[in-house]
């Protein structure tokens, strides 16, 4: 399968003065399981639609391979149904008044495929998702977990060499979720085919992705390995949306900071020594703070914080502990159980190498 | 208990009520197609109230049976066929530009086309008969024959115009359904067969059209039974020719006294409505699986027309033309003339609205200095009106009642009995009022002639409308608010004005407007209930059409529009309501 490539991809609505994609360069590579992140409204699903061509993109150009799809320079503009990618819909949009076989059997009989292979490849896919005993029921018979996978089955029958995920999870409970991603996986790896997944859950992302593209206000963020947004976010913004608990943010103001906030300014500005940028911020994750006694002597190459124990938060397996520090509520996550007790005065340590600095403008800056 | 008791006590009065003013009647007018009247004895040669088949017999196989029963059922039977078959087509179409296209103007043309079906629908075959009326009839001629051309008896009366009117009168309520269908439509089901392969045509062929029928079949019943009770048109544009359809057929029936015969009819009526409904529901049942999850709207939906753009806008211009801009202005023309067609300006006068001592001698004051008109606008308002805010209350209480009530026995019977006179074509349910009516019983005096009658029918009549907006209210209401208020020590009566009430304020609202409106514009329901000095503006207009006052009668019938035009549209824009449910008649 060819790489698909989105260049300068704009999309503007008429009568709306912001841009809902803006100006988007993003290259899908063969055999990629590429998820597209962001919170609602930033333009993934817009992104998606474009891709699919379901919306016509207001500026730049789509290519698959060598074929282009959308250009608008050019004119030119390919209409969905001869795009050959599947979609499957965070609604399933299964038709209600074909049966489950009807509805797999559907872009099959569009491609005059011959009755007997039709059914064949129907039955099939439907036994490869489980739900070859339901092909003769309706979809409104059928449970949401078991109607994302007819949506999936009807996408997989013609085997398109894109698939177009929008947020096809969403609407599962948590247990039926983990159990589609594990499907999805194994649909990825079967077909061998090119993924595109829409999300707005990172978890989801994280486990499912080979690469992920971050999106914010019509405008890519970042992209790139799943380990590689969660260990180097290139801003605040990604740093922020990926990992819960939240990393923590410590933001260097100008009036007389509080002595934590003093001590991390000065921390950063010995990382960037040389460096041209001013440190606007820092971001700690939660599980790279160590928790210790306060009498434990300072490490040398690392940012230390003063601070009470709030609050503990067992999660089941870890823990959440929540510390203060001048007033400001810091977190930390842990594997081992705690042997601190709120209240208790302790230092928080972290590792020089786990602390994200970020320039006035919420860039990263830094060595790491 | 103590929520419940006063709610089954209100349902057991409601049943016993309704019993009376719906089914009773009902039952008294079937039964008199069975029983020998005091009129008939000779005839039949049976004691008077004895069981007879003799009204049967007349209606479906005496040698008058073809003129009283066989013909109007073909007319009606065609007529209404012919009216479904092209409204569907010139509503679909319609519904489809507006929801889905990028015609010029779509906003305004999605309220401009459903103009008509505010109006009173004889108001329609008024218009006609001002522009084609030919020497047939007599009275003043239509401004064709006026001005040297005569009209053929088949344009001008009969099924042509008939079945023309009623597919402009009910092409808005085919807009408003299929419309409503379209917007609610999931997109996204229409885009994944494009994802899947299949052109616009094929999507349109094999996604929308299927899930589009039972929104068409429901159009297309709807449209059948209220064809079936639709009286005015008919009478209107019937008479010259004697053309009959069954519901002038049952008008002629009781205006010759033959009881028994309109029974039978009336049965008929009652059955073929009842046919079309089980038609309806068992097609919805079936369409019930096909209720699908909405999804987020496509953000751009409306396919660009291009070339067509210009004709496609210019048939919904035609459309707006031909059953709002014509009818009306015709009918506006018509009463500032003295002599029809005659465009010269000595003819144009405002007489027939102000003046005085006119030369129709049975209504020799113009339309607005009419002490009669004023009459019957007062009679209008406030009967109607009192029927109106009577279904509206005693609606909310079934729905409160429906909703609420321990016993789902009597939520049912109340729900259905209720519902009973949707299916049963208001010149049908008048002739049983008359029936039960026109004599003491019991403890009940005759109500013929006075306007208890009127109010009553109105009111039931309504109920059907009103019931379903309080079952609908009291649904979304659900049962925490008062319990809340009974947990904190309020009372029944407490709880309904403090609580219940106030809540449900707008739909109650609803629930009384919509009725009269619906109302004001009815007159099959009361052509043969009111009398003179009793009359409301609808059989007052009627009146005279028969005297053939032109223009008095489209003065009157302007008035009864621009009261259902603003009261409706007053409505829309306050209450934001749907337009596409419980306006009737």
């Amino acid at each position: 399968m060819p790489t698909i490539r989105l260049q300068g991809i704009s999309k503007r609505y008429p009568g709306s003065t912001a841009s809902a994609v803006d100006s988007l360069d993003l290259t899908v590579n063969d055999g990629d399981f590429m998820c597209m992140l962001g919170p609602s409204g930033c333009g993934k699903t817009t992104t998606l639609r474009m891709i699919a061509g379901l919306e016509q993109p207001t500026g730049g150009s789509i290519s698959v391979g060598d074929r282009v799809l959308d250009s608008v320079e050019q004119g030119v503009f390919v209409a969905p149904e001869r795009r050959e990618m599947g979609l499957v819909f965070q609604s399933y949009a299964l038709w209600p008044h074909m049966t489950i076989r009807q509805n797999t059997e559907y872009g099959l009989r569009l491609r005059k495929v011959g009755r007997a292979e039709r059914s064949s490849r129907a039955d099939e896919v439907m036994n490869v998702m489980g739900i070859g005993r339901f092909a003769d029921r309706y979809p409104s018979q059928l449970s949401g977990g078991q109607q994302q996978r007819v949506a999936l089955a009807r996408m997989l029958a013609v085997n398109p060499g894109v698939m177009l995920l929008d947020e096809p999870l969403s609407n599962l409970d948590s247990r039926l979720r983990l159990e589609m991603r594990t499907e999805l996986k194994r649909i990825h790896q079967d077909f061998r085919s090119t993924i595109v997944f829409v999300t707005h859950d990172q978890w989801e992302a994280m486990t499912l992705a080979t690469r992920i593209a971050v999106l914010a206000d019509g405008r890519l963020q970042q992209i790139g390995t799943p380990t590689d947004i969660y260990d180097r976010p290139r801003n605040r913004f990604v740093a922020g949306f990926l990992g819960n608990p939240p990393i923590n943010i410590i933001e260097f103001t100008d009036d007389e900071p509080a002595p934590h906030i003093a001590a991390a300014h000065r921390f950063a500005e010995t990382r960037l020594h040389g460096a041209t940028a001013v440190p606007g911020s820092i971001g700690i994750r939660p599980e790279s703070i160590r928790i210790e006694p306060p009498s434990q002597a300072p490490a040398p190459d690392a940012l230390t914080i003063d601070a009470s124990i709030f609050a503990i938060l067992p999660t089941g397996g870890s823990w959440t502990i929540e510390a203060v520090a001048d007033g400001r509520h810091l977190f930390a996550t842990t594997s081992v159980p705690p042997t601190c007790r709120p209240g208790d005065d302790v230092r928080l340590r972290v590792a020089a190498h786990e602390v994200h600095v970020f320039d006035t403008e919420g860039e990263r800056v830094g060595l790491s | 208990m103590g929520l419940r008791r006063p709610t089954t006590a209100i349902g057991v009065l409601a049943l016993i009520l309704f019993g009376y003013l719906i089914a009773v009647p009902i039952v008294t007018m079937l039964v008199q197609g069975f029983t020998v009247s005091p009129k008939d004895t000779v005839v039949v040669q049976q004691q008077e109230g004895s069981p007879t088949s003799y009204y049967l017999w007349r209606v479906f196989l005496s040698p008058v049976a073809a003129d009283l029963f066989w013909r109007p059922l073909v007319h009606t039977l065609l007529v209404s066929t012919c009216s479904v078959v092209f409204s569907l087509i010139l509503g679909g179409v319609l519904a489809w530009l507006i929801t889905r296209t990028d015609l010029w103007g779509r906003r305004w043309f999605s309220t401009a086309l459903i103009v008509p079906y505010m109006l009173p629908t004889w108001a329609f075959a008024l218009a006609w008969t001002t522009i084609f009326k030919n020497r047939t009839a007599g009275g003043q001629p239509g401004w064709l024959e006026s001005i040297g051309v005569t009209p053929p008896d088949w344009l001008a009366y009969g099924g042509v115009p008939i079945t023309i009117i009623f597919t402009l009168y009910f092409t808005p309520f085919v807009i408003l359904l299929l419309g409503n269908a379209l917007k609610r439509l999931d997109p996204q089901l229409e885009d994944s067969a494009r994802m899947l392969g299949a052109g616009y045509g094929t999507v349109v062929r094999t996604v929308v059209v299927p899930l589009m029928r039972p929104a068409l079949v429901s159009a297309a019943t709807l449209i059948l039974a209220k064809v079936l009770g639709e009286f005015g048109v008919t009478y209107i544009l019937g008479l010259p020719t004697d053309f009959n359809v069954l519901a002038t057929s049952l008008y002629r029936s009781i205006s010759t006294r033959e009881d028994g015969a309109a029974a039978v009819i009336a049965g008929a009526i009652i059955l073929i409505g009842l046919l079309s409904l089980w038609v309806d529901v068992h097609f919805l049942k079936e369409a019930r699986r096909f209720v699908t999850i909405g999804g987020k709207g496509a953000m751009d939906r409306t396919r660009a027309l291009g070339r067509w753009r210009v004709p496609a806008t210019a048939l919904c211009g035609l459309a707006f033309v031909l059953s709002v801009v014509v009818p009306l202005g015709v009918l506006a023309l018509s009463t500032v003339m003295r002599r029809p067609a005659d465009f010269s300006a000595d003819n144009f006068t405002l007489d027939y609205w102000v003046g005085h001592g006119l030369d129709t001698p049975a209504f020799t004051d113009g339309v607005l200095v009419s002490g009669a008109v004023w009459s019957a606008v007062w009679n209008t308002f406030w009967i109607v009106g009192l029927a109106a805010v009577a279904a509206g209350v005693l609606g909310q209480l079934v729905g409160y009642v429906v909703v609420r009530s321990p016993s789902r026995l009597l939520g049912t019977t109340l729900r259905q009995l209720t519902f009973l006179p949707y299916l049963v074509p208001g010149i049908a349910f008048a002739v049983a009022y008359l029936s039960l009516f026109a004599v003491d019983r019991g403890p009940i005096p005759a109500l013929y002639g006075t306007s208890t009658l009127l109010v009553l029918i109105y009111m039931v009549e309504q109920m059907p409308f009103a019931t379903r907006a309080g079952i609908s209210s009291m649904m979304q209401l659900g049962p925490e608010p008062e319990e809340a208020a009974q947990v904190a020590g309020a009372g029944w009566w407490r709880r309904m004005a403090h609580v219940v009430l106030p809540i449900q304020k707008r739909a109650l609202a609803t629930g009384v407007l919509m009725p009269f409106i619906a109302g004001v514009r009815s007159l099959s329901l009361v052509v043969i209930l009111a009398v003179p000095g009793m009359d409301v503006l609808t059989t007052f207009a009627i009146r005279l059409v028969e005297y053939g006052y032109t223009q008095a009668a489209n003065g009157v019938v302007l008035v009864v529009s621009a009261v259902a035009f603003g009261g409706t549209y007053a409505i829309q824009k306050t209450m934001k309501t749907d337009l596409g449910r419980g306006l009737g008649g």
